[in-house]
């Protein structure tokens, strides 16, 4: 149960508004989720013109979709989350590449600072993965996190890394399923 | 290790690709046919959306940064205030179904929604670089010619918007949308759904062949698209992109 911030508790209730068609209550959605998604964007994205594309497609999507959302199988902020990285994930797919040149921008936005927002399901479910992942061999911890953050496909790691795709699936494969088990233990 | 941890194999393909879904490491098709298996398959999609939930958290660390001004005048304008109001979730299917199949009825219409989705930017002077836009009401192949689905290209976006205009048609199999030139063999578009309006990016390779006269098919088929690269089961729908 992750129902404990009061923040996600309130988003809880604006999304049943909004499935229920309230326009007031998508504003409101907006203006106190829209910088943390468009932070989740941005980061994988890196180019603003089309990190404000893709943030104008989920809050689209949210608007059909919120009476879908069911509270009791996933915290509000995770799926709204996940809406964000996925349309982003798609936008950097279809686009091929990542833009090279912006990287001061990825620098300014990518300060990582467990804790420090309101907007997270609990500090503590925070707290314990990046644990979980700081208990595995660092450099695999790191492409983990890459993945995640930055939405790089394995093909693309394991060339950063200058290892072989297979070794690299099998490393952050391994690395989650070991994280798995420590949230089960 | 507890014993309460679930059963998870590094030799599952289907654990280990809702995993893979999950951290976003997929390339861009086995994204897109995994997407669309989330919504056929709910043994997959409880388990993209378990590792969805165990990942969730990392997000918390993501610095927020403060959306562009206008994003939500845009997002407002695209929603409530085009010629025709985006559906709301609260409305039943059939008028939405109506809604989709009253657009099928006329290129203007469609013209005038592809508008509102696409370009519909107040604020933005509409004289900058309108996009060419392109058309195609996709009818069934039977004598009967319903319009099942009308396209709408946009090349400024490389996307294709996709509004249902009748029933889904897909009987259960992958719909697969491809793009044929002249006497070229059918090249896939990649997977697409029959029941809810979609923008479908279309592949950068394949944009230049969009153009008026091409003709965009649909064919069923199984799990995962054409095994083969040209399409294996029933076409259900062709129709010629025209220019609007």
């Amino acid at each position: 149960m992750t129902a404990g911030s009061g923040g996600a508790a309130a988003i809880v209730d604006v999304l049943a508004l909004i499935g229920a068609g309230d326009r007031d209550a998508l504003k409101k959605l907006y203006d106190s989720t829209s910088a943390k998604l468009f932070g989740v964007i941005l980061r994988i994205l890196i180019d603003r013109g089309e990190a404000e594309d893709v943030l104008q497609e989920v809050y689209i999507t949210v608007w059909r979709k919120a009476a879908e959302f069911d509270a009791s199988r996933a915290s509000p902020i995770t799926w709204l989350a996940t809406i964000a990285r996925n349309r982003a994930i798609d936008r950097l797919r279809a686009r091929g590449s990542r833009p090279t040149t912006t990287l001061d921008l990825a620098a300014d936005v990518v300060e990582p600072s467990p804790g420090a927002d309101t907007l997270i399901d609990s500090a503590n479910d925070a707290r314990r993965v990046g644990a979980a992942l700081d208990r595995l061999d660092p450099r695999h911890a790191a492409i983990i996190r890459s993945a995640y953050y930055e939405g790089l496909t394995y093909e693309t790691l394991a060339e950063r890394e200058g290892v072989p795709v297979g070794t690299l699936k099998s490393w952050v494969r391994r690395g989650l399923i070991r994280m798995r088990g420590e949230f089960a233990a | 290790m507890s014993e309460t941890m679930p059963p998870i194999d590094e030799r599952d393909d289907d654990a280990m690709l809702a995993m893979d879904f999950a951290l976003g490491a997929l390339d861009g098709p086995a994204f897109r046919a995994a997407e669309l298996r989330l919504r056929r398959d709910p043994a997959f999609a409880a388990d993209v959306k378990r590792w969805q939930n165990e990942l969730g958290p990392l997000s918390a660390a993501i610095v927020p940064v403060a959306a562009p001004a206008g994003a939500w005048t845009r997002i407002e304008g695209e929603l409530f205030r085009g010629p025709i109001a985006v559906v709301a979730p609260s409305s039943i299917a059939t008028r939405a179904l109506s809604l989709w199949r009253g657009l099928a009825l006329g290129a203007s219409a469609v013209a005038a929604l592809a508008l509102a989705l696409l370009i519909g930017r107040p604020g933005t002077p509409a004289a900058t670089a309108p996009p060419a836009l392109l058309a195609a009401s996709m009818a069934t192949t039977d004598a009967a010619k319903t319009i099942l689905i009308t396209a709408t290209y946009d090349a400024a976006r490389g996307t294709v918007v996709l509004l249902p205009a009748a029933k889904d048609a897909s009987r259960g199999l992958t719909p697969e949308l491809w793009i044929i030139v002249g006497q070229d063999k059918p090249r896939s578009l990649g997977l697409i759904d029959l029941r809810d309006p979609q923008a479908h990016v279309v592949p950068a390779a394949l944009r230049g062949k969009l153009a008026g006269g091409a003709t965009l098919a649909i064919s069923l088929e199984p799990a995962g698209g054409s095994p083969t690269g040209t399409p294996t089961g029933p076409v259900v729908a062709t129709g010629t992109l025209a220019t609007i």
